[in-house]
């Protein structure tokens, strides 16, 4: 009995551990956003989506003119990715840069950008409407501001960024100031 | 004690000596960086802090740099449903004890027609501009990160 009471403690911290470990639980899919869709990447090739079906997609939409947040949460991305490549998990993960500035960011352009984020990003451009219609499947909504016959314009715009599983369903949306360990092992949870 | 303020005196300047921090007599800048941006980019945006610790008002209206064809200080609002949008603020003042914030998805400096983008570990000299005071000049690292 005696030994019973001096074991106790580590007997409550075991229970304590297994109460911890609960399985986390699954991504709830998002029904009301997404779909499949073709731009054109940044080597003006057609891109669809369910091309890459099998691999978990990040997915942010911004533009490449835009000097605070776009360039921040495309450089949070590429952190997650060269975490998950360290991980061994880079194949199985695809993030994607989806521009609503055609007139700028054309495939020349972005394949100039994208590729100094060394994280495997794709550019996407196309027509405005079919940047467009990708927008409002994903509930993204941007408005151009400033004068455009210029060029000197921005965008007011959404800054969430899109995790999609290998069905190419949308599983969750984060802030553009995610935490990087989160997404990483919200990533990992897919795999 | 004589030893420890001077030895406080040394570490102080020490630190303004690092890059990324500069002080008027009464305006103190640190924390100072760009977010480093792929070549092709044309603009880049700075961040820093700026305290005043004169005693009296001073107005924050811009900066200028070599390597930027104009800049701006911009603030990054978010909508309540999410959205984000870039504001011209004019001028910033700062009372006397007062601290102004340039941070990532905030406040930050916007450098425009940047000619040639300097890479990551460079630094660029940027003064800030107000009204009726003098410049305050600093070299600002090119980070990847913020500090």
């Amino acid at each position: 009995m005696l030994t019973v009471f001096r074991w106790w403690p580590v007997l409550a911290g075991l229970l304590l551990l297994a109460a911890c470990a609960e399985p986390r639980q699954e991504l709830p899919v998002n029904t009301r956003l997404g779909g499949d869709f073709t731009l054109t990447d940044h080597h003006g090739q057609p891109f669809r989506l369910a091309d890459q079906e099998g691999r978990v997609v990040l997915m942010f939409f911004g533009y490449t003119h835009c000097p605070d947040i776009c360039p921040a949460t495309l450089a949070r991305v590429s952190q997650v990715y060269r975490n998950l490549r360290e991980a061994g998990d880079a194949e199985a993960v695809q993030p994607l840069f989806i521009t609503f500035d055609p007139v700028r960011d054309t495939p020349a352009h972005l394949s100039e950008y994208v590729p100094w984020f060394k994280a495997n990003v794709i550019g996407l451009t196309g027509s405005e409407a079919e940047i467009r219609a990708v927008a409002e499947q994903y509930g993204v909504v941007y408005l151009q501001s400033g004068d455009g016959a210029a060029a000197e314009y921005d965008f007011t715009h959404s800054d969430y960024v899109y995790l999609l599983d290998q069905q190419g369903r949308v599983r969750k949306l984060y802030p553009s100031d995610f935490n990087i360990d989160e997404v990483t092992d919200d990533v990992q949870s897919l795999l | 004690m004589m030893y420890k303020a001077f030895f406080n005196g040394l570490t102080g300047a020490a630190l303004l000596a690092l890059a990324g921090a500069a002080s008027a007599d009464d305006l103190v800048l640190e924390n100072a960086w760009l977010r480093a941006v792929p070549p092709v980019s044309p603009t880049m945006a700075g961040y820093f802090t700026l305290r005043n610790d004169g005693d009296r008002a001073v107005e924050l209206k811009g900066a200028r740099t070599d390597i930027a064809g104009g800049a701006m200080l911009h603030d990054t609002e978010t909508t309540e449903d999410g959205q984000a949008r870039m504001v011209h603020l004019s001028g910033i003042t700062l009372e006397p004890g007062d601290q102004a914030t340039f941070a990532p998805g905030g406040k930050h400096l916007m450098l425009m027609k940047v000619a040639s983008i300097p890479e990551a570990g460079e630094e660029v000299k940027i003064c800030l501009t107000f009204t009726d005071h003098d410049d305050l000049c600093s070299d600002f690292p090119v980070r990847r990160e913020a500090p």
